[in-house]
């Protein structure tokens, strides 16, 4: 983990209030997991907080992050030009780990929720991913050939204006028998974790489950104890640190 | 290189740059991006008797040139705290402050009694704008505050003890005068300014507990004043906080009066803020030909 001064490479709308920024880094962070996220700044000084985005793509020194505008501060940062330096922390949390063992990966994706799961296809070319993600309608689809790396690929949308008219948890649940999942990674808006997991319960799976869960964040180091999420067990958890990916039934969702 | 150490209560400081509590936990976390054993000192998270879980999330968003925090005293307990990261920040060499809280007296009296002698210093967080019970409502009024401080004090045998002052307060130079009265070593201040943040389209404040505690540069002018006042107000020393970004900005409160600082939000903002503060300190003192941090303390020239 070190903090370091990027170089903007480009940044450009890929969905509807959705940006894909990349920025150079001057030195190497070391190795980046998928399901990792960075803290970067808006260039806006009068926000004193970074940003927490998970990592899209990590080539190089280039990373990847993709974000949508929500308030001021990502709304400096979808201005970002080629060549502004912007601050960035990274690599942090947990990150997804598959164990050696599971071959057949299930891919839930919800939203913004699909940018952290990308970067776990593209580095594990040994495993079968099975990928459903959903978005609200056809203007906030995008990263779709990221996905084609997947043995299977089933994007829908809430109102049916591109592919079919469903989410995602529903999708996967349709065709659950013939996936055969050793384990299921997904990352999405509270109302789906939460509906994947009473599917989960409703149907007595056991499928091994991990969810990447969002926050607003202090420092994203663990130290300011301002993101935590509730374990199953009562106590916290900072999903920063401890995560930001937890076992599904870890945690109170 | 100026000499940037400092001596408060007989506690010798390697430079005067302190972790703000709250924004740097037990150490642990910073000290796995640079050797936090190059700063002057840490106040730790506020601690209680017994352990905390704290406020619902979400507990931070932000503002012009600010944050809003309601963390809510979330902490692992003083137990914990003196068998597992004691041990870790002796290790480093840095003074060692212990931030304390309670809901009640006793409390503060208690946690007072189990960490005399273990750590460097004790800070009495009164002022906590988070927590519903004891904390703030024991920092407002003067008469309380001399009460707090005085019960904490017969409770430190070895430990000087400093007492961190509210800012949202009708006289903060009656304020300190109080905890100079009950028997305070030296006072901290300012903690955090309460505020809100709402979120228009939801019509609803940002955070969980609707207000909480503002930081950050945008505070930086009021703290100082309130630190200036305070420091001419009472013999004890102050330590000034408030929105501190940079090592001009820590030389200001020195010169308002302040024989060290805290830094706080800084740490959110760039994860190497403590030791680039003290750098740039360092910097100034010798672009300024000033051998000695110590002198520009109270050197502040009024209009």
């Amino acid at each position: 983990m070190k903090e370091v001064l990027s170089t903007v490479k480009s940044c450009s709308q890929i969905a509807q209030n959705v940006y894909s920024l990349t920025v150079t880094l001057p030195e190497s962070a070391g190795e980046i997991k998928g399901g990792q996220f960075l803290n970067i700044a808006t260039g806006d000084n009068s926000r004193l907080l970074k940003r927490p985005f998970g990592i899209v793509k990590a080539e190089g020194l280039d990373i990847t992050v993709c974000f949508q505008v929500k308030g001021e501060g990502t709304v400096a940062l979808s201005k970002a030009k080629q060549g502004d330096k912007l601050s960035v922390l990274l690599p942090l949390g947990n990150g997804f780990n598959l164990p050696e063992n599971a071959k057949n990966i299930v891919v839930l994706g919800g939203g913004v929720g699909i940018f952290p799961l990308i970067p776990v296809i593209a580095t594990n070319p040994d495993k079968n991913f099975y990928s459903y993600i959903g978005f609200r309608n056809d203007k906030c689809v995008c990263l779709l050939d990221e996905f084609n790396k997947s043995k299977k690929l089933t994007v829908v949308t809430d109102d049916g204006s591109y592919g079919q008219k469903d989410n995602a948890v529903n999708a996967y649940f349709k065709d659950k028998q013939s996936v055969k999942a050793d384990m299921i990674i997904a990352c999405g808006p509270p109302v789906m974790l939460r509906a994947l997991k009473a599917k989960l319960k409703e149907e007595n799976d056991s499928t091994p489950c991990l969810v990447s869960l969002e926050e607003r964040m202090g420092c994203g180091i663990g130290a300011c104890l301002v993101c935590v999420c509730k374990k199953s067990d009562g106590n916290n958890a900072r999903v920063c640190k401890d995560g930001p990916v937890f076992d599904i039934n870890e945690v109170e969702l | 290189m100026a000499n940037l150490s400092v001596n408060i209560c007989g506690v010798s400081f390697k430079n005067p740059v302190i972790a703000a509590s709250g924004t740097y936990g037990f150490g642990r976390e910073f000290n796995e991006v640079y050797d936090i054993s190059c700063i002057g000192g840490i106040s730790t998270k506020g601690m209680t008797n017994l352990p905390r879980l704290g406020n619902k999330v979400p507990r931070i968003a932000e503002g012009n040139s600010v944050i809003l925090n309601a963390v809510g005293l979330q902490n692992p307990g003083v137990e914990h705290f003196i068998k597992y990261d004691l041990p870790f920040l002796k290790e480093k060499g840095i003074v060692i402050i212990a931030n304390v809280a309670g809901s009640t007296l006793e409390d503060y009296g208690k946690i007072c009694a189990t960490l005399d002698g273990l750590v460097d210093m004790v800070e009495l967080n009164i002022s906590c704008p988070n927590v519903r019970a004891g904390g703030m409502a024991l920092g407002i009024k003067p008469a309380n505050i001399e009460e707090v401080t005085s019960l904490a004090k017969s409770n430190l045998k070895k430990t000087p003890l400093i007492v961190k002052l509210s800012p949202n307060v009708e006289s903060i130079t009656i304020n300190a005068q109080a905890a100079e009265r009950g028997g305070a070593d030296c006072v901290s201040l300012v903690n955090t300014f309460t505020g809100m943040v709402i979120d228009l389209e939801k019509r609803k404040p940002v955070i969980a507990n609707n207000t909480g505690g503002v930081s950050g540069a945008g505070i930086k002018p009021i703290a100082l004043k309130m630190v200036y006042e305070a420091a001419h107000a009472v013999k004890i020393p102050v330590i000034g906080m408030g929105g501190i970004m940079t090592g001009r900005d820590a030389l200001e409160f020195m010169c308002a009066g302040a024989k060290a600082v805290q830094v706080g939000t800084a740490n959110f903002a760039d994860v190497n803020a403590m030791p680039r503060i003290i750098k740039e300190m360092d910097e100034w003192l010798n672009a300024h030909d000033i051998k000695d941090v110590n002198e520009i303390v109270d050197t502040l020239k009024l209009n």
